[in-house]
């Protein structure tokens, strides 16, 4: 059991100090690390109470996806060209302080009104040995007798992706599609159906959808879009029209 | 806690270090030997027969060279990245089973460092884990093509890892469980189709899962045709570029390592691990293992390198929608209970 406390200790610590690393980094990726740390050691700390399964998520999930987006973001953005904080330092202070300090007694009258350990509840260390280990009890409570719930979450998590990419768009998917056809690309390369109706356009400085070329024989055509023409061919194939 | 229990598991992670080291430097020479096979070449045969003093010289030669950090570098992190990937590489091997138990001593030793009820999902976490070290020193080597390198690396390794995991979750619909124990006896099993006879492989009833998590695998390794993130002829070698000396043989060592616990992972989950015809034993897997990584040199002289975007979009629009499917297939199968498992 003391083995147990010391490990527990050390990843506690070693936690604490991760966390305190995001905050005083000034190195927005230094931050991430801290917080990829602390992660781990926390993952680490499920493991000791052998709650494998957890400990393996909040490593895949929290350190391994979320963080890495993080960093991803942050790495592109140079540290000098973060914006200033507004505000002299020593309002930031007094603000920082103020706030934690009131999420600090939020945190303590929690626990000190429910008591730590909280009413047990019905999945005793012999029903989930009955049933088979933590992840299979787990996955019973979750697909079993929350199925509705963690659906609906599933269809809650759908829409906001799709909308956040449809937000994430310059604009609305029917003016794309607009503007998709309203593209003509100038290609110099050979077309490769040479006898494709011409454009029913009338450009300015074209005839009939085909501008001269200044030199050589080749005429530059106007497409609707690069997939109607092949790659480039080498120079004898030309036949020209 | 057992305390004796606690030091055997050192001892056999220390072990397992040592011969997955070994294994890894001797990996080298077989994959020069082999891909100079391929191009008509000879590759390395001046030190010693065959060349296979060869890995020795590469080390020696890597340990003596100038550690260099660039000015632009952002110091501690240049110095640790390398070490955070190789320290996680050869985790992954602890939960391979490598056999039952060896009598040693009086003391009943079983082949398998740490047996997690998770331990494939445990993998898959390590995996994602140790692209920090890509991403961090590609970051703090202070270089634009270092930088994309990372970039790149990010972006394919959280694409492939999802199909990955996706590829493997038919097996766990079939076997029950997450533990590769589990998965090993199921498999050593014996699947009876009419007069055929045949082992109850995951190859033979998840081909599918197992040709994504062939593919996934070669690109969560950053091996070619994927090894897009360390593209010599685009990137200048990508994150790599400002390493040098041991800095850059821990990358090396990560990679190889990296290869062969994916290997002894696809032949444990999907060939059988240990089981085999006449006798079953830590010889079969390294057999199955060895030809996942004489696969690997195969692809790397066979195929070109892919367009960035196409990486991409074979991971989205092809790879994970077929992940999907098998899911949905294996988990119909198993719901109606065809064929009796």
């Amino acid at each position: 059991m003391s083995l147990e406390v010391a490990v527990f200790s050390l990843l506690a610590l070693v936690s604490v100090l991760g966390a305190l690393g995001v905050v005083l980094a000034r190195n927005p990726v230094h931050s991430a690390i801290g917080l990829v740390l602390s992660f781990l050691n926390v993952a680490a700390i499920y493991l000791v109470a052998r709650a494998e399964f957890l400990a393996v998520v909040q490593v895949i999930v929290y350190a391994g996806a979320i963080i890495v987006l993080v960093v991803f973001v942050t790495m592109l953005v140079h540290p000098d060209d973060l914006p200033e904080f507004h505000g002299r330092r020593s309002l930031r202070l007094v603000t920082g302080l103020v706030l934690g300090a009131a999420l600090l007694a939020e945190v303590a009258a929690a626990v000190l009104a429910r008591g730590v350990r909280g009413a047990p509840g019905p999945w005793t260390d012999e029903v989930v040995a009955a049933v088979g280990g933590n992840t299979r009890a787990l996955g019973q409570v979750l697909y079993v007798d929350y199925t509705l719930g963690i659906q609906l979450t599933a269809l809650l998590l759908l829409a906001a992706t799709i909308a956040a990419i449809a937000l994430a768009r310059p604009e609305a998917i029917s003016d794309r599609v607009a503007a998709a056809r309203r593209v003509l690309t100038i290609s110099l390369a050979h077309p490769r159906g040479l006898d494709q109706p011409e454009l029913p356009l009338a450009l300015p400085g074209t005839q009939d959808g085909r501008v001269k070329a200044a030199g050589g024989g080749r005429p530059i055509v106007l497409a609707r879009s690069a997939d109607e023409f092949t790659e480039q061919p080498a120079w004898g194939e030309w036949r020209g029209r | 806690m057992d305390w004796q229990r606690l030091i055997v598991s050192y001892l056999a992670g220390f072990v397992l270090l040592t011969v997955l080291l070994g294994l890894m430097a001797y990996m080298t020479w077989f994959e020069r030997r082999v891909l100079a096979r391929m191009q008509h070449r000879v590759g390395p045969n001046r030190t010693g027969p065959f060349g296979l003093l060869q890995p020795i010289a590469d080390g020696i030669k890597l340990l003596a060279k100038e550690d260099i950090v660039p000015a632009n570098a952002d110091r501690l992190v240049f110095l640790v990245a390398p070490l955070l990937s190789f320290a996680l590489a050869p985790l992954g091997a602890a939960v391979i089973p490598f056999g039952d138990t060896l009598q040693l001593f009086g003391i009943e030793i079983p082949l398998l460092v740490a047996d997690i009820n998770v331990a494939v999902l445990y993998v898959l976490a390590l995996g994602s884990v140790g692209v920090y070290g890509i991403i961090l020193g590609g970051y703090a080597s202070g270089n634009r093509y270092s930088l994309l390198g990372a970039l790149r690396s990010t972006a394919q390794v959280i694409s492939y890892e999802l199909v990955l995991g996706l590829s493997l979750v038919g097996v766990f619909i079939l076997s029950g469980s997450l533990s590769l124990q589990d998965i090993l006896r199921e498999q050593q099993r014996m699947l009876v189709l009419g007069p055929l006879t045949l082992p109850n492989w995951y190859i033979l009833s998840q081909p599918l899962a197992f040709a994504l998590f062939l593919i996934a695998a070669v690109a969560e390794t950053n091996r070619a045709p994927f090894d897009l993130p360390e593209a010599e002829t685009e990137l200048v070698a990508g994150y790599l570029t400002e390493y040098s000396g041991f800095r850059f043989s821990f990358y090396f060592l990560a990679e190889y390592i990296n290869m062969i616990v994916v290997s002894l992972l696809a032949a444990t989950l999907f060939l059988g691990g240990i089981d085999g015809p006449f006798a079953d034993g830590v010889w079969w897997l390294a057999l199955k293992a060895l030809f996942f990584l004489f696969f690997y040199v195969w692809l790397r002289a066979t195929l070109p390198r892919f367009r960035y975007d196409q990486l991409m979009g074979l991971a989205w629009k092809v790879l994970l929608p077929l992940a999907l499917l098998n899911i949905g297939l294996t988990g119909l199968v198993r719901l109606w209970g065809i064929g009796a498992l």
